[in-house]
């Protein structure tokens, strides 16, 4: 990270210091600086020169290679020798210019010596596993071929070990140091971020130093220099606790010791920097006031590494105006994104930064683009898609938009947008309008996102879930004032955009305000209006709070305007399915019908993209209840036809997974799924749904089967139905119905019969209403809905199964039998004449139904099945023939054309069938989704 | 059917057979009123319902005529006697018939029907075995339903000998059958019967008929038939699906048959461009393959049960029609009676 720090003043940096600096590895860095945990590594903190980068390289190398001999692992030994071998041929003109290393010699002496020891040691060689022994053998013979290039060196060495020994004695500390920080890398990078909360209190004492001491003292330095110790050395951040006397006497050892090592090659370091942001560079000017003093010590031939950026912004006294923040706020920007950034340092440096601006009074300007930048990072944070915000980091995400929105709201002369480019901001002056660069909508659809995340992630069942779901308020409540804002300042499309947030947050929410309203209030109608008027927005899932807009009229002003203004098709289809559920949601059948028909939605929604095609299987669904709650039963089981009958609705509600194989889908559409779905609290109960989608079916279908007991080819209404009572009569012992499904099927047994009273109470019953009904709003009306349903179908079921052992049948039993109106009956046994279903005519005077024995006799059925049968007899011998001559036979053509009467009346009645079908149209995600996998 | 007889008298008075022009050995059957009643009676016995029984025709042959004079049942098989041997069985009932001086010449067999539904593959397989022994040898059906209803339902058939070579050769392919030119109406050729009664039995015949009062004929004019008719249909519907399903089967195996084709024509003319371009080449040719190996035929469906499918079908359509018509008679009848009232 700090690389980047160096680089925005690399003007005045050296070029080998540079050099240096970038060419490092973070990781490496990182390493380095734990190493600087005791006082006497402190005093190595340098510059060092490309010699030392490469020897220091090749001691790291040669630390792993001794680590990797400790170990015996001799795969990971002949890896490293190779990278080692590598690196000296790099180095190869500063070994030239400053002899071969003795280190270097000192290792491959050892190397050898280790590998032939190993080599001779059978044991040992056998008790090595394959890859090892492999790779023993190849090292030997390479370490010989490489070691003849060294000879006279090695036996130098060899000669006197004692001497090069000396001179790796400092080089021997910081390998053992290092293997040891090898192993606790992670433990005390950790730790390392354990400390990291400090900063933000450093960084402000650091201001209040800094503003306290106007003159730039020495004394003043020197505290800035103990700053910025602290971080990386456990006595630096002890010493700042500790009093003054005490630490400055400790400081002035430690630079005594760091000035002996820099001295002997700061000759040329650059003069004095301007704004030193850094301790490092600070250091250096410290040493260059110094330098003189002291004299020079021998050079370290290790680098010392970067040290960790810390909160520290400026350097002391710094005036800090509009341009240095912004010009610091740059550089934090440009590590974003790297590898090795720490990201939580980031956003606290912004922080800090934040609140540099404004002790500074910076103005607003600032301060808003330091507030956008926080929240992106915030949103970075998590480098992976499908991790989620952790709590704390999303609590202040929430709260820095809401101050965001404050500032926004304060200040009016703040224009911010995305299409204001970087260098027609105006942060600093005034007087004239702030011009930021950002886009506060963009954030929040970001931070809606991540609530969403968050809710997908975070189990349903706990109370965790519960807290999170708190926070929609807060959402709702961001979202809110966002559209408050953009309604007077955005653009329309950023209106749209806002407004369908507002949208997504309202539409599935049962209004309950408004049902009670509309269930007290006759002069509902003129409040709502007055509502209107005043347009005030209102959280409505914050029940206590008695006036607001009916969510109704929010949805349909704000529907409407998008569908007026947007140009993005993908808004308007998703407000158009949110407002259809709304609708459907209150109950308000017949506006969502016709919305929906009148979008034509259906027809192209397979061309959708998958989260809008489960918006549309929600809307679909939700469209399939109310009508159900209306007593449409017809429209309900077509709506919830193409969402039951693939056996996939939880899919394709985007409600959970179904297992399935890993070779239909891997691990990566696994995630994408995981992503489509929806939170828990939007949930559509697919026990109801099943329910209803049951229940319409039984209405439905057990007339329809007592009319055509006799079909041949008898055409089913819904398959999903007919399954579960297949599932039923497979049952050996039929036990009292104990779920969902076996009511329904039990129920369906007794309509057969015509049963109603007992169809009834399997349908309406205290398991039933606990399990179904009860999620519904208005229970009381559709139970009773349901009721007279169930009186009605199973009086024509009765009628179908029982009408030939009738002569005739008074209208008033009839009346009595299944409890409903004279009228009632009569005008459903008047309808049933009039579509033919039931041969009878009614007899006024006695009000009876006198039956007409036209029904075919079973000789008749079987002669008409017979037909039928010889029908496709004569068609597969066309075919037959077709094959033999080539030549379509006219006979064929002819003969289906004849057809017979009773085929006819099918087709007809599977089109008449089509044709109400056609009027919800299958569901697109399924399709599309089977191309997918 | 080049001679279809009826026996729908109901009084066993020997009826002369006009007589087909038949090539087969047998011309006509005389049946003696002892065998009718027998397997009446064993019928009666033994079978119930859809039960089928079976048994063995003695007589002897007289010219072109085959005379039954006697016969005698097969036991009921159940799953206890598994190792019951029929042959034996047989060969042993003969011996004792001849020690009672009855001829013993095996001259066929007999096996009940029900709703006339008896051409199946057993059938063929058997008499064929008996025509393949003894050439005379005849098969008796007899329809036990027809038969109470008031109408004697009994009929002779004999393999033709066109089926006679194919079951010889095995050869149930669809090229074998239409090489043989054979359709379902040349399976079986129906024997005109006469049952023939001692003169002593037939005056005891004509006796009792004119004693019986008129309410014991009422049996024949019975006009619910619908019954009769159902099962009929039923049965022929089924054996309609069984026919669609040969077809498809046929169906497929043409269609493969031709795609088969058609490689093998394209595989040979990429084979002789191949060749001629390598001869202008100056190559020698690619060397021949076995075409047979490269393009193994579909397995053709055997037909021989398509044919007896058919011929079951023509055989309850035959029924139906028969029934059919007696009935509108009978109704035309009841009808005029009505207006005469």
């Amino acid at each position: 990270m700090s690389r980047f720090f160096a680089r925005s003043d690399s003007e005045s940096e050296e070029s080998s210091s540079d050099d240096e600096i970038t060419d490092k590895a973070p990781g490496a860095t990182f390493k380095q600086s734990l190493l600087l945990s005791d006082d006497e590594e402190d005093t190595k903190r340098v510059v060092r020169s490309a010699k030392d980068k490469r020897f220091e390289e090749l001691t790291n190398l040669i630390k792993t290679i001794r680590n990797a001999m400790k170990i015996r692992d001799m795969s990971k030994c002949l890896e490293e020798f190779e990278q080692l071998c590598r690196a000296f041929l790099k180095s190869k003109n500063i070994v030239d210019k400053e002899g071969i290393p003795p280190f270097y010699i000192r290792l491959l002496a050892d190397l050898e010596d280790y590998l032939n020891q190993l080599w001779e040691d059978k044991e040992g060689k056998k008790k090595m596993n394959k890859n090892n022994a492999k790779a023993l053998s190849t090292l030997r013979q390479k370490i010989r071929k490489y070691n003849r290039d060294f000879e006279s060196e090695i036996a130098a060495y060899k000669e006197n070990p004692q001497e090069s020994a000396d001179e790796e004695e400092e080089e021997k500390e910081p390998e053992d140091s290092g293997s040891s920080s090898d192993s606790e890398g992670e433990v005390s990078s950790k730790s390392f971020l354990k400390k990291k909360p400090e900063a933000p209190s450093e960084a402000t004492k650091f201001l209040k130093t800094a503003k306290g001491s106007g003159d730039e003292s020495s004394s003043s330095d020197e505290d800035d220099d103990d700053d910025g110790d602290w971080s990386p050395s456990d006595t630096g951040s002890s010493s700042e606790t500790s009093d003054k006397e005490e630490e400055n006497a400790l400081k002035r050892k430690r630079l005594v010791t760091f000035l002996k090592v820099q001295r002997a090659q700061d000759t040329e370091k650059p003069g004095v920097r301007k704004e030193e942001r850094k301790k490092k560079p600070k250091q250096k000017e410290q040493i260059e006031e110094e330098a003189e003093e002291e004299g020079g010590w021998e050079k370290v031939n290790r680098g010392v590494p970067l040290v960790k950026e810390k909160p520290k912004m400026f350097a002391k006294g710094t005036e800090i105006n509009t341009a240095v923040v912004v010009k610091k706020l740059n550089e934090i920007l440009q590590a974003r994104g790297k590898k090795g950034t720490d990201r939580a340092a980031q956003i606290e440096l912004f922080h800090a930064l934040a609140a540099i601006a404004a002790e500074n009074n910076l103005g607003q300007g600032i301060l808003v683009k330091i507030k956008f930048n926080i929240i992106a990072s915030l949103y970075d944070y998590n480098p992976n898609l499908a991790a989620f915000m952790k709590p704390d980091m999303w609590k202040k995400c929430l709260d820095c938009i809401d101050e965001l929105l404050d500032i926004l709201f304060e200040h009016n002369n703040i224009f911010i947008g995305e299409n204001i480019a970087e260098d027609s901001e105006n942060l600093a002056v005034s007087d004239q309008p702030f011009r930021v660069r950002g886009c506060i909508l963009t954030l929040v659809e970001r931070m809606d996102e991540e609530f969403t995340k968050i809710m997908q992630n975070t189990d349903p069942h706990s109370q965790e879930y519960v807290d999170n779901l708190k926070d929609e308020g807060r959402v709702c409540g961001i979202v809110d004032r966002l559209l408050t804002y953009l309604e007077n300042k955005g653009s329309t499309e950023e209106i749209c955009r806002v407004y369908l947030r507002r949208i997504m947050h309202t539409y599935y929410k049962f209004d309950y305000k408004a049902h009670r309203r509309s269930l007290g209030l006759q002069g509902e109608t003129k409040s709502e209006q007055d509502q209107e008027e005043s347009k005030e927005e209102s959280k409505e899932e914050s029940k206590e709070e008695s006036e607001g807009e009916d969510s109704a009229v929010i949805m349909d002003r704000l529907c409407k305007f998008i569908y007026a203004k947007d140009r993005t098709d993908r808004i308007r289809t998703c407000a158009i399915l949110c407002h259809i559920y709304h609708h459907a949601l209150h109950s308000r059948w017949y506006q969502a019908r016709d919305l929906m028909l009148m979008s034509h939605l259906q027809d192209n929604i397979q061309h959708a993209d998958p989260p809008v095609q489960i918006l549309y299987n929600r809307t679909m669904v939700q469209l399939g209840i109310c009508a159900f709650r209306q007593g449409m039963i017809k429209d309900a089981h077509n709506a919830l036809l193409d969402i039951q009958s693939s056996g996939r609705a939880k899919e394709l509600l985007g409600q959970g997974l179904l297992m399935r194989n890993m070779q239909e889908r891997n691990a990566e559409q696994e995630k994408i799924e995981k992503r489509r779905q929806v939170p828990f609290h939007m949930h559509i109960n697919l026990e109801l749904l099943e329910c209803v989608y049951l229940v319409s079916a039984m209405l439905l279908e057990i007339p329809y089967m007592a009319a055509h007991e006799f079909d041949a080819r008898r055409r089913m209404i819904s398959k999903q139905f007919h399954h579960q009572l297949r599932v039923g009569e497979r049952q050996p012992l039929l036990g009292p119905p104990e779920s969902m499904r076996e009511h329904v099927v039990a129920a369906s047994k007794a309509m057969k019969m015509g049963d109603w009273r007992t169809c009834h109470s399997f349908i309406i019953n205290e398991k039933m209403n606990s399990k179904v009904w009860d999620l519904f709003p208005e229970i009381q009306r559709v139970r009773e809905m349901l009721v007279r349903k169930i009186q009605e179908e199973s009086l024509r079921t009765y009628l179908f199964t029982y009408s030939s052992v009738y002569d005739s049948i008074s209208m008033a039993t009839l009346s009595e039998m299944f409890e409903l109106e004279m009228p009632t009956v009569h005008s459903i046994i008047s309808k049933m004449i009039i579509n033919e279903e039931l041969m009878a005519s009614l007899d006024q005077p006695t009000q009876t139904v006198m039956m007409h024995r036209t029904e075919p006799t079973s000789l008749q059925n079987m002669a008409l099945k017979l037909a039928e049968k010889l029908g496709n007899l004569v068609e597969n011998n066309e075919r037959v023939s077709d094959l033999k001559q080539g030549i379509y036979g006219g006979y064929f053509n002819r003969d289906q054309k004849g057809g017979y009467q009773q085929k006819q009346s099918y087709q007809r009645d599977q089109k008449s069938y089509q044709q109400k079908q056609s009027g919800y149209q299958r569901g697109g995600y399924r399709n599309q989704n089977q191309g997918n996998y | 059917m080049a001679s279809r007889k009826e026996s729908t008298s109901v009084s066993s008075t020997a009826m002369a057979s006009t007589g087909g022009t038949l090539d087969s050995p047998v011309k006509q059957i005389q049946i003696e009123g002892l065998v009718v009643l027998k397997i009446i009676k064993h019928y009666q016995e033994e079978g119930q319902g859809s039960e089928v029984v079976q048994g063995v025709l003695l007589g002897l042959v007289v010219d072109d005529r085959l005379e039954i004079t006697n016969c005698f049942p097969f036991p009921q098989h159940t799953e206890d006697d598994a190792d019951f041997d029929e042959v034996q069985y047989q060969m042993e009932m003969m011996r004792s018939l001849r020690h009672v001086n009855i001829d013993h010449l095996h001259v066929g067999w007999y096996q009940s029907t029900y709703y006339g539904s008896f051409v199946s593959r057993a059938l063929l397989d058997s008499q064929f075995s008996y025509q393949h022994a003894i050439e005379e040898s005849v098969v008796l059906i007899y329809d036990p339903i027809k038969t109470a209803q008031g109408s004697l339902s009994l009929k002779a058939y004999r393999l033709t000998p066109k089926l006679m070579e194919i079951c010889k050769e095995k050869d149930f392919t669809p090229e074998g059958l239409k090489k043989a030119n054979i359709g379902f109406e040349q399976m079986f050729e129906e024997v005109p019967i006469v049952i023939k009664n001692s003169h002593l039995i037939s005056v005891l015949m004509w006796e009792l008929e004119d004693k019986s009062t008129v309410a014991d004929k009422h049996e024949l004019l019975n006009l619910s038939s619908s019954n009769h008719l159902e099962k009929s249909l039923q049965l022929l519907m089924d054996r309609v699906d069984d026919m669609s399903q040969d077809i498809v089967k046929y169906n497929t195996y043409s269609r493969n048959l031709s795609k088969q084709q058609q490689q093998k024509h394209q595989y040979l003319q990429r084979r002789q461009q191949e060749n001629a371009q390598r001869q202008s080449r100056g190559e020698p040719p690619l060397p021949e393959e076995d075409i047979s190996k490269l393009f193994k035929p579909p397995q053709p469906p055997p037909r021989m049960d398509t044919l007896l499918i058919a011929g079951q079908i023509n055989n309850y359509c035959q029924n139906v029609k028969e029934f059919t018509s007696q009935n509108l008679g009978k109704l035309f009848m009841a009808e005029a009676l009505q207006g005469h009232n």
